[in-house]
């Protein structure tokens, strides 16, 4: 499959790329490792006339820690995140998903801000022009069906990111730039919800990099991911979960946020699962009627909806567990 | 529609410096394969998921398929062509014809580079170290076991050689 053709750059600051994304209408991409771009230009799904590499730009890049909190560049390789000591013992989830990220040749291109800003996916979407010619084309595609649901009219497709439930877990802020301007903004906020167009980024924003408040004690993390391989496979459904122990070695606090469930991750309130127990199971009725109200699971990955939705609770017991766990791994250190 | 122009980059490949004139919407595995005729690393699934097309970029295991060739410039790409010398082959290559590590050998020249850039850094890895580096290496044939034997036996002979 040939890419098509476009213009490219190489700015080496942040303030060039700035001037670059200003006046924007969505045919400038950036590219950080084009692990999610490129394979998508090769399927004809994106067509940018401009394409403008983000490699060059050292600010974009490096794991800093200052104050209570760790600052990581948008530009950092996943590899760099996974050798990181200080995310490992701070931020057990979030080493964990980039372990589950794809495979090492991947990481060692791949990047934060990249993974965070994945497009969502879907079986019908993520293939080439050949194959889509088949169909008509689909809501994501510009066309006028859902593939994936008959007669559906909104866009089932799957935010498939593995950092960002175990980012937003961790109560991650993200550092977004404009020209002349930036702001800092939760996580869970870029998210549209809409599978059509995932983010609620600007077109002239750019994501520069991602913040995380050091947890304090009696705090773990957990990130799980399903799928059918243990490498290379986006997730079927994942979950990530931050647990606060409390006096007597009680749950005080939980988050348990759910990846590759629709659009965006989703957000569980768990007060009424957790709060006050010792390390207990999942109340799993609770879950289920909570959370079939905000997922929407169809059969648009490898296996099919009903399972997943099934999997629901089994994949967020794992990561509450695998969060406690981590408590005590700290503890010991 | 008017193509955009070309423009003439350096690739360092195997030792050898390359002048190529590209367009940017090129891939490192394109001008690999096709503008230098350097035919070992294969096109599989050409969207980063299978591992055939992995070179190493300044030692470090990249999917060709995915780089864009004005992106590879000033840095080392190590194709498999660069492994043997002459009619000598490389402790790996070895390795995995004497363990049975090949079949149709698609796979192989990524396979071997991921190797070798775990040999390089680890030159006695242990048998889930080995199949967590090849973890991003498809095969169809020989159910990785040969693989990874092969891995291991090379490890002692082929850490830090070219």
């Amino acid at each position: 499959m040939r890419l098509p053709d476009f213009e490219y750059c190489e700015p080496a600051t942040l303030e060039e790329v700035l001037s670059i994304l200003e006046g924007n209408q969505g045919n400038i991409r950036m590219l950080a490792g084009g692990t999610d771009l490129i394979p998508l230009m090769k399927y004809g799904l994106e067509v940018p006339s401009l394409i403008v590499s983000l490699k060059n730009v050292a600010d974009l890049k490096g794991i800093n820690l200052r104050d209570k909190e760790v600052f990581i560049g948008a530009m950092t390789s996943l590899a760099d995140l996974g050798s990181s000591a200080i995310i490992r013992d701070n931020f057990p989830a979030l080493h964990q998903a980039v372990e589950a990220v794809a495979a090492p040749p991947i990481w060692n291109v791949a990047t934060i801000g990249g993974n965070i800003c994945q497009n969502s996916r879907c079986l019908y979407y993520n293939q080439s022009k050949t194959w889509r010619l088949e169909k008509p084309s689909c809501l994501k595609a510009g066309g006028s069906v859902c593939l994936a649901v008959p007669k559906g009219k909104k866009c089932f497709s799957v935010y498939s990111g593995d950092l960002a439930p175990a980012l937003i877990a961790l109560r991650s802020t993200l550092s977004v730039h404009k020209k002349n301007q930036s702001r800092i903004t939760p996580l869970q906020d870029v998210f549209s919800g809409n599978g059509l167009a995932p983010f609620t980024l600007a077109k002239d924003e750019l994501v520069t990099g991602v913040i995380l408040p050091l947890p304090g004690r009696g705090v773990g993390s957990s990130y799980v991911k399903m799928r059918v391989r243990s490498a290379v496979d986006y997730p079927l459904l994942s979950a990530a979960a931050s647990v606060t122990l409390g006096g007597g070695r009680r749950i005080e606090k939980a988050a348990l946020i759910f990846g590759a469930v629709g659009p965006t991750p989703i957000v569980v309130e768990t007060d009424q699962l957790f709060a006050g127990s010792t390390i207990d199971l999942v109340n799993h009725d609770a879950l289920r009627e909570i959370l079939r109200q905000g997922t929407q699971m169809v059969d648009n990955l490898a296996l099919p909806g009903s399972y997943r939705r099934r999997m629901l609770p089994v994949v967020a017991q794992k990561a509450i567990q695998g969060a406690l766990k981590s408590i005590a791994k700290r503890e010991n250190r | 529609m008017k193509k955009l122009p070309k423009q003439l980059i350096s690739l360092q490949v195997n030792g050898y410096e390359y002048e190529v004139a590209v367009r940017p919407n090129r891939t490192l595995l394109e001008v690999l394969r096709e503008d230098l005729r350097l035919t070992g690393t294969k096109e599989g699934c050409d969207d980063g998921s299978c591992g055939t097309c992995t070179v190493l970029l300044e030692g470090v295991p990249l999917r060709a398929c995915l780089c864009l060739a004005v992106e590879a410039q000033g840095k080392e790409v190590t194709t498999i062509e660069g492994l043997a010398e002459g009619d000598q082959l490389h402790p790996i290559q070895r390795a995995f014809v004497d363990h049975g590590a090949i079949q149709c050998g698609y796979c192989s020249p990524g396979m071997i580079l991921t190797a070798k850039a775990l040999l390089d850094r680890n030159p006695a890895p242990t048998d889930l170290d080995i199949k967590l580096a090849i973890s991003g290496n498809f095969c169809r044939c020989t159910g990785y076991n040969k693989i990874v034997q092969a891995i291991k036996m090379a490890g002692p002979n082929a850490a830090g050689g070219m």
